[in-house]
């Protein structure tokens, strides 16, 4: 059995009024890519909000390398070695592509070069001057996902990286996202889009309503296809 | 010789390079207030406070320690940060998740607060400062007499709004403001201290403005509600050029300087409305500002 | 509307006369009100040393007049002469109020004044320039005591224009007070051979005045004459001297220009400048001596404002000994009977118009090496009587001038 790597016990969360996470339980061992599955606005996001310190309510544990990551505001989240892309990308419009990759600093040793990158993200480096939002959604993803890979991070939350992006994209960020499997980063995937979930993950588990309602092992998806088409109403 | 639109050649590039002048303060105060506004998005009402504490301070220095206009330049700036940072965590950094509204009426009430205690403890009337001896004097241009210290101020202007376009725009930490002006909780996000960096800003902010405030105590009145007089006309310049824009800031300054120059020839009764009037026009026009982003 | 007020003043007068006979002294108190500026533009001029000024003058009675308390209230009107109105009617209802002094700002004078002779009672006019309080708006329950616009232009224009400064150019506030200035000065100068070929009208509380100052060296008249006030006259006359303005020959020159204003800038700026004031504490034995007193409680000398509300407020309770009652007719006329006698009224008195005439000096800034201290600044030059410093009679507008 591999380190567990990210621990999360009974979590609760709440934005402002409303409680968002009910008694949340998930495991990400070192390694692994998992994905949490589930409809719009059953608490994906907020999971990977709350793991990076971004959300003050909360109760429960979440344990990061055997660190308590709780009470730790993001940057000291970030210094931990977890490293957020988020949904809808967050690529800054007066940064220019370059500065976008940049922007997050090394905070440890054994992330990727800047050459590393490049060369897994050719186009990065053919646009590196032109302002980063003037990027075709594509691109933005990939500019999104590449500058957390210098980091130096190990476990990277990526939200929803395929969203709006036609077939042939998404095919070019699964294999983006196998090399970085290969190169031993741990994902924590939040997903809707389950063929391309099911195409790289580990392990799945299925939100609803902020509460988690079941974790399916990639390899028995095929006996609970029904039932997940059934969780995620497709 | 032909007049140039309605006026002697003379008179006219006189109020061009009037208005330059004038517009070399309002670049430098609409600056500050432009980063702090983007950073913090803090409406900073104690703007113009915080430009008359600077004038204040060179006045201090130089009549209670004795240490004169060269030094005073970067001393107070200093100073005035400092307290800066203190403010901001003392009051500031409760109101960022706030509606703007609060920000403003802080600010607004800090301005009061540090305008009254000048008030009473200097009067009304204003205090002397004289221009540092090295630029007392002028040249005489032919159509006017540019005084030297004057000619100094454009100068300095232009060199601090290029530094600090530089900072902003070519340095990491300016990276780092940008981004963060955009989206803080991703910046932070990424391991950056992002409430340093809002302190930091404010301090550079606040510097900016004590700096002008310093510039402004040998030609102006070194008076408590020197700044209150002000900070109504930087706004106009700050929404003209775009809020939050640096550049739009900077440029728009003196625009508005060079408006209010031509105007003063012309029109004199509108000089302080103009711009005024000219911010409107922008607003219908661009209602994001010159340089503004459109939202 | 001047008919209505005499009437309200005659009436309450008749009301107030009844009670008088019992009592003397209304409310068994004498209230002096001081509706001023405490924190805005004028409150140095005005403001706490005003009320130091009233309160000097109501010591020197022990606190006390015809065995009654004197009680001095303050309060802040923010140069505005609606909440002025407002305070001053609070006074009169609730604390009974007798009579007012000081008052800054013209408007806020005219229309506490109106308000006070309706209720029957005086008010002493101090810090206010405009001529109205004297001329359109005057009432036999009013006085003007330290000076006006028509003095203070006078006193300059007069003098300058015939010494041959006789082309002038004005730099004028573009409000009540700079229009009536400039006017006032205009007849003068015009009268004595002079002509105004030119001005321009800049908004109130600026801090460039290059601009104009580059219209006016245009212009090229002898004489630049700033009809403005406060610090758009201090910032008028220090960037006047940076743009070389002064240097080059042609004067400048403000009309209402007080010691503080000169501490303000400075007198190296100032330096040359010629004023008209009614007080210059360094002028002699007795007017230093009040600045003395003055100057321990208020922590800095007294100017034209300061002396006239002390010598106001005094005449006012000597007023009450000699008429042995504190109703507002029988003081007042007991006021213009009264002989001035202190040492800022010189040859004083008090004209139909309610004007009190007394002779006005022409000053001059002194240049820095000869000032002795920081309130050394002043040069006098000349004393001008005050018959010929303020408006004849002769050419009043006032109703009760029977001309």
């Amino acid at each position: 059995m591999p380190e567990t790597l990210l621990k999360v016990r009974n979590l609760n969360a709440w934005y402002g009024e409303s409680y968002i996470l009910h008694d949340l339980n998930l495991d990400v061992h070192r390694g692994e890519v998992v994905t949490l599955l589930g409809r719009n606005g059953s608490g994906k996001t907020t999971t990977l909000k709350t793991i990076m310190g971004m959300l003050k309510l909360h109760t429960g544990s979440v344990t990061f390398a055997g660190q308590d990551m709780l009470k730790l505001s993001s940057d000291e989240v970030a210094r931990s070695g977890i490293a957020l892309c988020p949904e809808e990308r967050g690529i800054f419009a007066s940064l220019s592509v370059e500065e976008n990759l940049l922007l997050p600093p090394v905070l440890q040793a054994g992330g990727m070069t800047s050459d590393e990158i490049y060369q897994l993200f050719p186009i990065l480096k053919e646009r590196a001057a032109s302002q980063g939002t003037h990027l075709s959604g594509g691109e933005q993803q990939m500019l999104a996902i590449a500058r957390i890979l210098r980091t130096g991070a190990t476990l990277l939350l990526l939200d929803e990286p395929t969203e709006g992006l036609a077939p042939v994209i998404i095919e070019q960020i699964g294999s983006i996202l196998s090399e970085i499997k290969k190169r031993g980063f741990t994902v924590l995937l939040v997903e809707q889009n389950f063929y391309f979930a099911s195409s790289i993950a580990d392990r799945h588990y299925v939100m609803e309503e902020g509460h988690v309602i079941d974790e399916i092992k990639n390899t028995e998806l095929e006996q609970n296809t029904e039932k997940l088409k059934n969780y995620l109403g497709i | 010789m032909a007049e140039l639109l309605g006026m002697p050649p003379q008179l006219f590039f006189g109020q061009l390079l009037l208005g330059l002048i004038n517009g070399a303060f309002y670049a430098m105060l609409s600056l500050g207030l432009a980063i702090i506004f983007g950073m913090l998005q803090i409406v900073n009402f104690a703007h113009g406070a915080t430009y008359m504490v600077g004038a204040f301070g060179a006045w201090m220095l130089m009549n209670y320690l004795g240490i004169g206009f060269w030094p005073a330049l970067i001393l107070t700036p200093l100073i005035v940060a400092l307290l800066g940072v203190i403010l901001e965590r003392l009051v500031l950094k409760h109101l960022y998740n706030l509606d703007h509204l609060y920000g403003m009426l802080a600010t607004f009430g800090l301005a009061l607060i540090i305008e009254g205690l000048f008030r009473q403890a200097y009067g009304i009337s204003g205090l002397p400062y004289e221009i540092p001896t090295q630029l007392q004097g002028g040249t005489n241009l032919g159509f006017m007499f540019l005084p030297n210290y004057r000619a100094f101020v454009v100068l300095i202007s232009i060199i601090l709004c290029f530094g600090t376009w530089y900072l902003i725009e070519r340095t990491k930490m300016g990276m780092y403001l940008r981004a963060t002006t955009e989206n803080r909780e991703l910046v932070r996000a990424f391991g950056i201290k992002v409430p340093r960096l809002v302190t930091a800003t404010f301090a550079l902010g606040v510097g900016l403005a004590a700096f002008a405030g310093v510039m402004a105590a040998p030609i102006y009145q070194v008076n408590p509600l020197m700044g209150n007089n002000l900070i109504i006309v930087i706004f106009a310049v700050v929404v003209i050029g775009g809020m939050g824009s640096i550049l739009g800031a900077t440029l728009a300054g003196y625009l508005v300087g060079l408006v209010e120059g031509l105007t003063k020839a012309y029109y004199p009764e509108a000089s302080s409305t103009v711009v005024f009037i000219l911010m409107i026009i922008v607003l219908i026009v661009r209602p994001s500002g010159l340089f503004g982003k459109e939202q | 509307m001047h008919l209505k007020s005499l009437a309200g003043a005659t009436l309450a007068s008749l009301l107030t006369c009844t009670t008088a006979l019992a009592t003397s002294i209304s409310d068994d108190k004498v209230v002096i009100g001081m509706p001023s500026d405490f924190s805005g533009i004028y409150a140095d001029l005005t403001g706490k040393g005003s009320a130091i000024a009233a309160q000097m003058a109501i010591d020197e009675f022990g606190g006390k007049v015809l065995g009654k308390p004197i009680e001095l209230l303050t309060g802040d009107h923010h140069l505005k002469a609606d909440v002025a109105v407002g305070i001053t009617r609070e006074w009169l209802d609730r604390k009974g109020l007798d009579v007012v002094v000081d008052i800054a700002a013209s408007s806020a004078a005219l229309a506490v004044t109106k308000l006070m002779t309706e209720r029957g009672k005086i008010t002493i006019n101090n810090a206010a320039g405009t001529t109205r309080l004297t001329g359109k708006d005057c009432s036999a329950l009013s006085f003007h005591w330290a000076y006006d616009t028509f003095a203070l232009a006078n006193g300059v224009a007069k003098a300058m224009t015939l010494e041959g400064n006789d082309t002038w150019f004005f730099i004028t506030a573009d409000y009540a007070f700079g229009y009536s200035m400039e006017a006032d000065a205009k007849q003068v100068i015009e009268a004595n051979g002079g002509k105004v070929i030119g001005s321009v009208r800049h908004p109130l509380s600026g801090s460039d005045f290059s601009s104009y100052l580059l219209q006016a060296q245009a212009s090229g008249a002898k004489v630049i004459g700033a009809a403005n006030a406060g610090s758009d006259l201090r910032n008028t006359i220090k960037q006047a001297k940076e743009f070389g303005i002064t240097s080059s020959g042609q004067k400048l020159t403000g009309m209402i220009f007080f010691i503080d204003d000169a501490r303000a800038i400075g007198v190296k700026e100032a330096a040359g400048l010629s004023v008209l004031v009614g007080y210059y504490w360094n002028r002699n034995d007795e007017s230093r001596a009040f600045a003395k007193r003055f100057e321990e409680k208020a922590n800095k000398k007294p100017n034209t404002i300061h002396a006239g509300v002390y010598s106001a407020t005094r005449h006012y309770l000597r007023a009450i000994e000699s008429a042995g009652t504190d109703d507002g007719p029988t003081v007042a006329e007991h006021m213009r009977k009264l002989k001035i006698d202190d040492f800022f009224a010189l040859n004083g008195f008090i004209r139909e118009d309610g004007r009190m005439v007394h002779d006005m000096f022409l000053v001059k800034i002194k240049p820095a090496k000869e000032a002795e201290s920081d309130w050394d600044v002043f040069e006098v030059v000349r004393t001008l009587p005050g018959n010929e410093a303020y408006r004849p009679l002769s050419e009043s507008e006032c109703a009760l001038v029977k001309n």
